[in-house]
C-alpha cells in the first residue's frame, strides 16, 4: 500500500515572536516493511537556519532557527511511504516474557534498535506500581511475551475511555491511568510503563493511521490525526512488534510509522522555544491518502 | 628561635625549653588518652595498636604548643569570620540558608600516603575519561562485553543526543572528583565517582582560606602543601582547551537558589570566571554568547554547575528552565569548550564499579589502584544469583540514580529480615537490572574535638583532579565532610555534618607557588563585559538602598531628629501640617497602612514593618536578596553591612519603642547605608558594575527628591515644611551658612532641586546619570546619543537651566514621572528583563 501524508502544523501567535528554534520530526522512518519514496517539508517563515541530523534513534530531523519576526509560524510535511509488513505472529507464539526481559539485557548492543534502551524508565513514562500491577494481570509465568502483551492490549481497549477532553499533552500517566481515560498518547504511555514495570523492553511510536470514511462518503480534508502506539521487543527473532492499545489491534498495513523512541518526547513532531511575550494558538491538520483512493 | 616566637612571649622571662615540650605532652597525653578507633574500621589518628600514627604526631606536636584555650580562640576567629562573609550553603531541598559549618581540627595526612592516593586517583581520572569517550563513541566496551549495556542505558545520566559528540578541546572530564575513605584494612577506597558537575572545591578553598587566617604559624611550620597552583593549573587548563587566546571563561550556575550557590560565587571571583546563568547566555551563529551591556560577547568555555539534563532544553529535559536552548547543537560543532561535558554522569553509576577492574585491564594493561566496596549489579545472572545468597549481609541501593536525603537511610538500613527483606525480594524479582548489592562500607574515622578531648568521627573526603595540558593534576588537599556523631552518614552536607580542611604535610618546606606569571598577560583595566543580568541587579540593588535611605530620612524628619538648625521642630504635634504631609507620603509610598498612628507605631512600622512592601527593612530585604545573586561582584563587606543593616531595622522588642529608641535605630541604620555607599566608592573597581549601582542608587535618589520637593517645597510651603526638606536633603547647615535671612521657598527648592554643587540635589544625579551613561559602551559606531541617552542629557538639561521661581510642585511631579521613563529606557537598553522582555516559550500542544 502506497500513502500520501500531508501533515500541516500552525502556531499563532497573540504577540510577534521575535526568534525560535525548533527541532522538526517529521520525515517517515525507513525499515520494518516502510519505504519513504518522497518526503518535503514547507517551513514558513523561512528559516535564518536549517540543520538536518540524523538522531539518536535513527529519525531524521530538521533543526531550524528562525530570525524573522512573525505572528505565524506553520509546518506543512508531505511524504509518499509504501508499507508492506509481514502478517502478525501467530496468537501466543515466541519466546516468554522474563526470557524475552533476559535476552534484552543481555544483547550487548547499543545501537537505535537496541531493547535495552528502552527497559527503563523515561521523562515521561515513569514506573508507577499500580500500572505494573494492573500489566501484571497479563503476565503468567512464562506466557508468550506477544501473546501477553495483546491480551493487555485487550483489556486496556475495554477498560479505557477514549477521551480527548480527558487529558492534555502534559498531563502525568499516573492521572491519565487513574481516570482510565485518554487520548492515544496516554493509551501508549501507560501501555509502555505497564511493560516496562515488568522488564520489558516497549518504545513509543507516533505515525499516521489509515481512516476509512463512511461508505458513500468523500473523505474530508484535514481530518485525520496523528496517532501513536506501542512497540514491544519480543525477542532476537521476532524483534520489535506495534501494538496499538487505542484500538486494539496489531500493527499492519494501516498503521505508517513516523519515528520510535522512548515517550513522546523523543518523537514530538515538532519541539520549539520561541522568545514571546504572549500566548500561542496551535492547530493541525492531517490527511493520510491511499494512492487507491487518490483519484476518488 | 624565630623572630615571631620571640614575639610570641612578649617579652615576659623565656620559659624553660624542656618544659614547653613537658606540657606539650601532657596536652597531648590529655586530648587522647580517651580516643577509642571504632574496631574493624581504620582510623586516621591511632593504629588498632592504640599508638598514634600518620602524619597526626607532627601535627600534634605543634598543635600542642597551644594551649587549649588559645586553639578554642582561634576556631571561635574562625567561625566568626564565616559567619561575617557569610559563606553558606543550603541542604538539599532547603530553601534556608546555614552558616558553612567548619568542623574544629583539620584532617591530616602524610606526604607519601597521598602520594599512593593521587597515583590512584590519577589512573582513575584517565580511566572514567576513556570509559565516557567509548560510551558516546564507537561502543567497544559494550560491544566487546566488557560493559552490559543495561548498565549504560540504565543510567539517567546517559544522554542520548551526547552520543557522537567529540568534545571541544578534546576532553570530556576537564575535571574529575571521588569520593574517597579507608577500607578495614586501611588501604583507600573510592566510595563514589564524580564526573557530572562535583561541588566542594570552593568549600574547600573557603576552608583553606578561613584556617590560613585562623593558624598561619602552623601552615608555615608544618609545610602543608598550597593550593594555588593547582587551581591556576585548572584555570589555565581550561584556556588552553579554547580556540581564542584570552578566553572568556564562564561558571554556569542554576542560579541563587541552588544548594551550593556561595560556593560557585566564590569560585568565579578566586577563578577570575564570569558567573552566568542560562538567561545569560544565548546561542547564535554556531557559538555561545554572553549578553552583556555591550551586546553579545562569545562565551569561550562553560563549566557547567547545573546538571547536564537541564542545559538545553530543545534536545534534553525539555521543561528546563535553566539551559540554554541550542547548547547542544554548538557542541557538536565545537563552538564551546565545556566542562565536563553532558552525559558525562554516566559514569556515577554505582553499577559500573563491578566491571571497573576488568576494563581498567583491557584499556591500560593496569590493574586498577583505587577499587571501591565490592559491588554486583543485579541486571547480572551472576551478580543477581551472588546477591540472593548473601542478602543478610548486603545492601542494596538503586544501580544508577543518587539517593539523598532520608530516602538513603532507608536504603541503606540492612536488609537481613523483616520487611526490609521482602521489600528487597521483591525488589529483585521483576525489574532486578534497577539495583546493585553492596558490601557495606565501614566508614574510616578521623579526629575531632569534643569536650576539650579527640573523639574518632566518621568522614569522607571528596579529592579532585583537573586535567591539564601537562596531564592530571590532583588538588593537594580535599573536601572533607565528618560526622558529628558516631552513627552520622557523611555522604553529604546535611544537619549533623561538619566540613574539614585537608592538609597534606610535606617532609620538606613546600615552594610558597609563584604568583609572579611568566609570560606577560595582555595588561588590561576591566574584567570583561558586564552580563547584563549582573547590571540588572546591580542597578537595582541601588535602587532599594537608596529607597530604604529615603523611608528613613522621612521616619527621622517626624521624629524631629535633626535638630532644630532652621525652625522650630516641624512634628511637635501629630496633626501639624508638616506632620501631616510627611505622613501621606509614608502611606503613598506603603510604607505604613495608615496615616494616622501614633508616631511612635507610624515609625516603626515606616522602619521595621513587614506587611507594606515600602517599609525600610523590606527595601533592605530585598536589598540583600538581590546581592545575594551578586556575591561575586561586591566586597565581602557589604555582605556584612548588608546583615548589620538588616539587623538594626529588625525590632526585636515586645513594646513599642519609644521614640528616641526608634531616633537611634534610623541614625544607625543611616551609618551602614553610608559604610555601603562608602564601600561601593572605596573598594570596588569603578568600571561599569560600579556605574549600575551608582546609577541605580541616583535615579532613585532623584525622583524621591522630586517626590520631597513637590510635598514640602510647594507655593504654600510653609517654613516648617521647608526646614523638613533641608533637613531631607541633609542641607541645613549649608543653607544656614548661604542665606543668613531664615528660610525662602526658591532657595530651598534651589538647593534641594537645581544646586549643581549640593549632592543630594535632583541636577547633581542627573550630571551624574549623564557621566555614567557617557562612559558605558554604545551599540552602534555611528556617534549617536542612543535613546535613552538623549532622554537623560535631557532632564540634564532641564535641570541646569530651569529657575527655581519656575518649578512648582506640579512640575516636580511631571519631573519624577520623567525620571520613572528613564529608568525604564535604561532598563530596556541594558537589561534583559526591561517591560519588553521576551521570555522563552515552549512551543505547547501534541503538534
Amino acid at each position: 500500500m502506497i500513502y500520501g501524508l500531508r501533515h500541516l502544523t500552525t502556531y499563532r501567535y497573540a504577540r510577534t515572536v521575535r526568534s525560535a528554534r525548533c527541532t522538526l520530526r517529521l520525515r517517515p522512518r525507513d525499515g520494518d516493511g516502510q519505504r519513504v519514496l518522497e518526503s518535503t517539508v514547507a517551513i514558513s517563515p523561512a528559516p535564518k537556519s536549517r540543520l538536518e541530523r540524523r538522531d539518536f534513534f535513527g529519525l531524521d530531523t530538521v533543526s531550524l532557527v528562525l530570525d524573522a519576526p512573525h505572528t505565524t509560524f506553520s509546518v506543512e510535511a508531505f511524504s509518499r511511504v509504501e508499507v508492506e509488513r509481514p502478517l502478525p505472529p501467530r496468537p501466543e507464539s515466541g519466546p516468554g516474557w522474563e526470557a524475552v526481559r533476559e535476552a534484552a539485557l543481555a544483547l550487548p548492543s547499543l545501537g537505535p534498535d537496541g531493547p535495552a534502551h528502552f527497559q527503563f524508565r523515561s521523562q515521561r513514562v515513569p514506573l508507577v506500581p499500580a500500572v505494573t500491577d494492573y500489566a501484571r494481570g497479563s503476565f503468567s509465568p512464562g506466557r508468550s511475551a506477544y501473546g501477553a502483551a495483546v491480551e493487555l492490549m485487550r483489556r486496556m481497549r475495554n477498560d479505557f475511555k477514549f477521551d480527548a477532553k480527558a487529558t492534555t499533552v502534559s498531563t502525568p500517566l499516573a492521572e491519565a491511568f487513574a481516570l482510565r481515560a485518554g487520548v492515544c498518547q496516554d493509551f501508549a504511555h501507560v501501555m509502555i510503563a505497564g511493560l516496562r514495570g515488568l522488564g520489558l523492553p516497549a518504545a513509543y511510536v507516533s505515525g499516521y493511521l489509515r481512516t476509512r470514511p463512511p461508505p458513500g462518503r468523500p473523505r474530508l480534508r484535514g481530518a485525520d490525526a496523528s496517532h501513536a502506539w506501542v512497540a514491544l521487543w519480543c525477542g532476537q527473532d521476532f524483534g520489535w512488534i506495534g501494538l496499538d492499545p487505542t484500538n486494539d489491534c496489531v500493527v499492519q498495513n494501516d498503521h505508517i510509522v513516523v519515528a520510535r523512541g522512548r515517550d513522546y518526547g523523543d518523537v514530538a513532531p515538532i519541539d520549539g522555544i520561541v522568545s514571546s511575550a504572549g500566548a500561542q494558538k496551535l492547530t493541525v491538520e492531517v490527511d493520510v491518502i491511499p494512492e487507491d483512493e487518490a483519484g476518488v | 628561635m624565630t623572630p615571631a616566637a620571640a614575639l610570641a612571649v612578649d617579652g615576659a622571662a623565656r620559659p624553660d625549653p624542656a618544659s614547653v615540650a613537658e606540657e606539650a605532652a601532657a596536652r597531648i597525653r590529655r586530648w587522647t588518652e580517651g580516643y577509642r578507633p571504632h574496631p574493624g574500621r581504620a582510623d586516621e589518628l591511632m593504629g588498632a595498636d592504640g599508638a598514634l600514627h600518620g602524619a597526626y604526631p607532627r601535627f600534634l606536636d605543634r598543635l600542642a604548643r597551644f594551649d587549649d584555650r588559645e586553639i578554642a580562640a582561634r576556631f571561635l576567629s574562625a567561625e566568626r569570620h564565616i559567619r561575617d562573609a557569610g559563606i553558606s550553603y543550603r541542604v538539599y531541598g532547603d530553601k534556608q540558608e546555614h552558616p558553612w559549618p567548619l568542623g574544629s581540627l583539620p584532617l591530616v595526612i602524610g606526604a607519601a600516603d597521598w602520594a599512593e592516593l593521587s597515583a590512584g586517583i590519577v589512573q582513575r581520572a584517565g580511566l572514567m575519561e576513556r570509559i565516557v569517550a567509548d560510551i558516546y563513541g564507537p561502543g567497544r566496551l559494550v560491544a566487546d562485553g566488557l560493559l552490559p549495556a543495561g548498565v549504560v542505558a540504565g543510567s539517567p545520566e546517559y544522554l542520548r543526543p551526547a552520543h557522537g559528540l567529540t568534545p571541544p578541546g578534546g576532553r570530556w572530564l576537564p575535571i574529575y572528583a571521588a569520593d574517597v575513605g579507608r577500607g578495614a584494612d586501611g588501604r583507600w577506597q573510592v566510595l563514589a565517582d564524580r564526573t557530572q558537575a562535583p561541588s566542594g572545591l570552593g568549600y574547600a578553598l573557603e576552608n583553606r582560606m578561613v584556617l590560613a587566617r585562623a593558624f598561619p604559624d602552623l601552615f608555615a611550620d608544618l609545610h602543608v602543601e598550597r593550593l594555588p597552583g593547582f587551581f591556576q593549573a585548572f584555570r589555565s587548563g581550561l584556556a588552553a582547551a579554547c580556540e581564542r587566546s584570552d578566553p572568556r571563561i564562564c561558571l554556569l550556575t542554576s542560579g541563587p537558589y541552588s544548594s551550593t550557590y556561595v560556593e560557585q560565587a566564590a569560585l568565579a571571583r578566586y577563578l577570575g570566571f564570569l558567573l552566568v546563568e542560562g538567561d545569560d547566555l544565548v546561542v547564535s551563529n554556531g557559538l555561545v554568547h554572553v549578553r552583556t551591556i555591550a551586546g553579545l560577547k562569545r562565551a569561550d568555555a562553560l563549566w557547567r554547575r547545573i546538571d547536564a539534563d537541564y542545559l538545553d532544553p530543545l534536545e534534553l529535559r525539555t521543561d528546563s528552565r535553566l539551559g540554554v536552548p541550542g547548547l547542544l547543537e554548538v557542541l557538536r560543532r565545537g563552538g564551546v569548550v565545556m566542562g565536563n561535558m553532558p552525559g558525562s554522569g554516566v559514569i556515577e553509576s554505582a553499577a559500573l564499579s563491578p566491571y571497573l577492574p576488568g576494563i581498567a585491564r583491557a584499556l591500560t594493561g593496569e590493574d586498577l589502584r583505587l577499587t571501591g566496596p565490592r559491588t554486583w549489579w543485579c541486571g547480572d545472572a551472576q551478580g543477581l544469583a551472588h546477591t540472593h545468597d548473601h542478602l543478610d549481609a548486603l545492601t542494596l541501593r538503586p544501580a544508577a540514580t543518587a539517593v539523598r536525603g532520608p530516602e538513603r537511610d532507608a536504603l541503606l538500613a540492612p536488609i537481613a529480615f523483616g520487611a526490609a527483606r521482602e521489600r528487597a525480594l521483591a525488589a529483585l524479582r521483576e525489574r532486578a537490572f534497577d539495583w546493585v548489592a553492596q558490601e557495606p562500607a565501614a566508614l574510616s574515622t578521623m579526629p575531632t574535638w569534643q569536650d576539650g578531648a579527640l573523639v574518632a568521627r566518621p568522614f569522607v573526603m571528596r579529592v579532585f583532579a583537573a586535567w591539564t595540558p601537562q596531564g592530571w593534576r590532583v588538588l593537594p588537599s580535599a573536601f572533607c565532610r565528618v560526622a558529628e556523631r558516631e552513627d552520622g552518614d557523611p555522604s553529604e552536607m546535611r544537619a549533623g555534618i561538619r566540613s574539614a580542611d585537608v592538609w597534606i604535610l610535606s617532609d620538606t618546606p613546600v615552594d610558597t607557588p609563584s604568583l609572579v606569571s611568566t609570560t606577560p598577560p595582555r595588561i588590561r583595566r576591566i574584567a570583561g563585559h558586564l552580563p547584563a543580568r549582573a547590571a540588572d541587579n546591580l542597578f537595582w540593588l541601588g535602587r532599594y538602598l537608596e529607597r530604604t535611605e529615603a523611608v528613613i530620612r522621612l521616619v527621622q524628619a517626624h521624629l524631629g531628629g535633626f535638630g532644630e538648625a532652621i525652625t522650630a521642630d516641624p512634628c511637635a504635634a501629630e496633626d501639624a501640617p508638616t506632620a501631616r504631609r510627611i505622613r501621606a507620603l509614608l502611606k503613598e509610598w506603603h510604607c505604613v497602612e495608615a496615616a494616622d498612628l501614633p508616631t511612635a507605631v507610624l515609625a516603626q512600622e515606616a522602619l521595621s514593618g513587614r506587611d507594606h512592601y515600602g517599609s525600610a527593612l523590606n527595601h533592605a530585604l530585598e536589598a540583600r536578596r538581590i546581592a545575594a545573586s551578586l556575591r561575586e561582584r561586591l566586597p565581602a563587606e557589604a555582605w556584612r553591612s548588608l546583615a548589620d543593616l538588616r539587623d538594626t531595622l529588625v525590632f526585636s522588642e515586645v513594646f513599642t519603642p519609644t521614640e528616641a529608641q526608634l531616633r537611634g535605630r534610623a541614625e544607625r541604620a543611616l551609618g551602614h547605608l553610608s559604610a555601603l555607599t562608602g564601600l561601593a566608592h572605596e573598594n570596588m573597581n569603578h568600571g561599569a558594575g560600579w556605574r549600575f549601582v551608582d546609577m541605580g542608587r541616583r535615579i532613585e535618589r532623584a525622583i524621591n527628591t522630586c517626590g520631597f520637593a513637590a510635598a514640602f517645597c510647594g507655593a504654600e510651603a510653609t517654613a516648617e515644611d521647608l526646614g523638613v526638606m533641608l533637613a531631607l536633603v541633609d542641607s541645613q547647615i549649608a543653607y544656614g551658612a548661604r542665606y543668613l535671612a531664615g528660610v525662602s521657598r526658591d532657595a530651598v527648592c534651589d538647593m534641594g532641586v537645581l544646586d549643581p554643587y549640593n549632592p543630594r540635589s535632583v541636577a547633581y544625579q542627573m550630571a551624574a546619570i549623564v557621566a555614567h551613561l557617557d562612559a558605558l559602551p554604545a551599540l552602534a559606531a555611528d556617534g549617536l546619543p542612543e535613546p535613552h541617552r538623549r532622554h537623560a542629557l535631557n532632564l540634564a538639561g532641564t535641570f541646569q537651566t530651569a529657575p527655581a521661581a519656575e518649578i512648582d510642585g506640579e512640575g516636580l511631579e511631571v519631573l519624577a514621572e520623567e525620571l520613572e521613563r528613564l529608568a525604564d529606557g535604561i532598563a530596556g537598553r541594558y537589561f534583559p528583563s526591561g517591560a519588553e522582555a521576551l521570555r522563552p516559550e515552549k512551543l505547547t500542544g501534541l503538534a
